[in-house]
């Protein structure tokens, strides 16, 4: 029980709502406003789990998405049901928090490089291993043409953002977080498909449906639609959103974050 | 003026404290003891209920509406709840909640009709499209689901302040902790969208250009948001410390000022529904429910 309340000090309850807030505030902004085809709604989700751990990061998960489908003016969309998703990627946030993922790993040369090569080459294979599921591989059945190239690109980008943090940074966390974010990604992806197949026929009203609707037109059926859709959305939102969590917590002070029950797992120990 | 201790006051100075207080808390013609607008009467029927009464027939009704399939779960909640709403005068303040789903609806719609896999009973061929009827009633499936979902919601939305829900679930044993997290981000998300106003504007006072093409506004979002999520973060040092000095800790219960009519029967009502609930959604899953239209 100590382990469990310790993760629902003070702080971390009034962690909670601000949290939330931001899942509900920058998820409406970009996927009802700028219609992208990601969610950007877990950030304060993966931040309560990398803080306080994986009870306090599920219930922010689950609590965010039902307070967004009830929250007059912007609530009343699709968010509700995807709570379980959410549980799901605030507790996975906390295991990451607990094998100490985000801590910050200063280090030269091989030091940094080594996981930085290694984070890209586990990131493309899991790509590598999602993007060629056979039912997907053929040309009849497969994803339309374009969502190679936009794989390709995106893949770039991301490599780029970890490069260019590890080496401003001189840190080797950067790496790891990205593949903590494409991991949980995938599991994301495979817990929302049968919601979105079960509960709306796979569509969201969001800016994902092109995908859906892309891979229905390909001959997908409805459950294969979102788990496509979602394995092409997810692991990218999860990625770069965890890459935002790991921005915001180094640019926040090493005193602010050591307050809270998992503070000792991401602060630097001083040497 | 009586022979009475109040008699030797000057009649132009405020009532003494008791007085006052009497006054504050006693309507005219009421012997009640707290303020009246503590004990406000909201009407009777589905009004009546208590706020987690109508949380209970809320959430019954919305795994009712995704939990049985066809038409016949959808139907029914979509009957129920416009009834309802009919009777607790709300129904004309449904309409932004109704609004607010049509980007999905449209979606839905034109997804399934489409494209419903494996559908051969084409309407009518429009060129390379070829909607069919399969496609259009799972479309007209899901449409009701959603909108007797999006109206259930409206109704409970529309009855029921958060604060009053907060305040009796926290009656009915919720935990201090996670009836403040839910009533503190009721309270936040409206305050961030004032703070998102302020940045952006303080943003643009220093050049930064926040209305041109998508790949500008895109570039301006981290000014935007980076403001936000870390200002946003620094006030936890401020709000723990506040919550910490008034007791936030402290074991036990604290004590209600604003109770909520309840009573056997409503008890009855959230159990029977809880149950109830359960059980037509155990015998859906088993497939129980497939002679249902």
């Amino acid at each position: 029980m100590d382990w469990l309340s310790r993760q629902f000090s003070t702080r971390v309850i009034v962690l909670m709502p601000i949290a939330i807030a931001i899942n509900i505030v920058l998820g409406y902004t970009v996927q009802t406003v700028l219609k992208l085809p990601i969610y950007l709604d877990s950030i304060g989700t993966i931040l309560v789990g990398v803080l306080a751990g994986p009870i306090a990061g599920l219930l922010t998960g689950a609590l965010s998405n039902i307070i967004w489908q009830y929250a007059p003016g912007i609530g009343g969309g699709t968010i509700g049901p995807f709570a379980i998703t959410a549980a799901v990627i605030g507790l996975l946030a906390g295991l990451w928090g607990n094998l100490g993922v985000y801590r910050s790993r200063p280090g030269e040369g091989l030091a940094i490089w080594g996981p930085a090569v290694a984070a890209i080459v586990i990131i493309g294979l899991l790509a590598a291993r999602m993007y060629t599921i056979p039912s997907y591989g053929d040309q009849a059945n497969g994803y339309p043409s374009w969502v190679y190239p936009a794989i390709a690109t995106i893949g770039v980008v991301a490599a780029v953002a970890v490069l260019a943090v590890t080496y401003f940074r001189h840190d080797a966390a950067g790496s790891w977080v990205a593949v903590a974010g494409a991991i949980t990604g995938v599991v994301a992806a495979i817990v929302s498909a049968p919601i979105a197949a079960y509960a709306f026929g796979g569509v969201t009203g969001s800016g994902t449906d092109a995908i859906v609707a892309a891979l229905r037109q390909g001959g997908a059926d409805v459950l294969n639609a979102s788990l496509g859709q979602g394995l092409f959305s997810d692991p990218i939102d999860k990625t770069i959103t965890s890459f935002v969590v790991y921005l915001i917590l180094i640019s926040l002070s090493a005193r602010f974050v050591a307050r809270f029950p998992l503070g000792d797992r991401i602060v630097r120990e001083p040497s | 003026m009586t022979g009475s201790s109040a008699s030797h006051r000057d009649p132009t100075l405020p009532p003494p404290h008791e007085e006052r207080l009497h006054a504050l808390t006693t309507a005219p013609g009421d012997t009640a003891v707290l303020p009246g607008f503590l004990g406000r009467s909201v009407g009777g029927g589905y009004r009546g209920l208590a706020p987690v009464t109508k949380l209970v027939i809320a959430l019954a009704e919305a795994l009712i509406a995704f939990g049985v399939r066809g038409w016949s779960g959808p139907l029914l909640i979509l009957v129920l709840v416009l009834v309802t709403g009919f009777a607790a005068r709300v129904v004309r303040s449904f309409l932004p909640f109704l609004l607010a789903t049509i980007p999905l609806l449209v979606s839905i719609v034109l997804v399934n009709t489409f494209l419903y896999p494996g559908a051969t009973d084409t309407i009518v061929l429009l060129g390379p499209f070829h909607p069919t009827w399969t496609g259009l009633v799972a479309a007209s499936q899901a449409t009701a689901r959603v909108v007797a979902f999006a109206m259930s919601v409206a109704l409970l939305g529309l009855t029921t302040t958060t604060d009053d829900l907060m305040a009796d679930l926290e009656q009915h044993g919720l935990g201090r902790r996670l009836t403040f997290v839910i009533g503190a981000t009721v309270r936040m998300v409206p305050r961030m969208l004032v703070r998102a106003g302020e940045i952006t504007e303080a943003q643009r006072a220093r050049g930064l250009d926040t209305q041109g093409s998508i790949r500008r506004r895109i570039q301006g979002l981290i000014p935007l948001a980076g403001p936000l999520v870390i200002g946003a973060l620094t006030d936890v040092e401020e709000q723990t410390m506040a919550l910490e000095a008034r007791a936030f800790t402290a074991p036990g219960r604290r004590t209600v000022l604003r109770t909520y009519p309840d009573g056997a029967g409503q008890r009855l009502v959230r159990w029977g529904l809880t149950l109830g609930t359960a059980a037509v959604l155990i015998l859906s899953v088993a497939g129980q429910l497939a002679f249902l239209p």
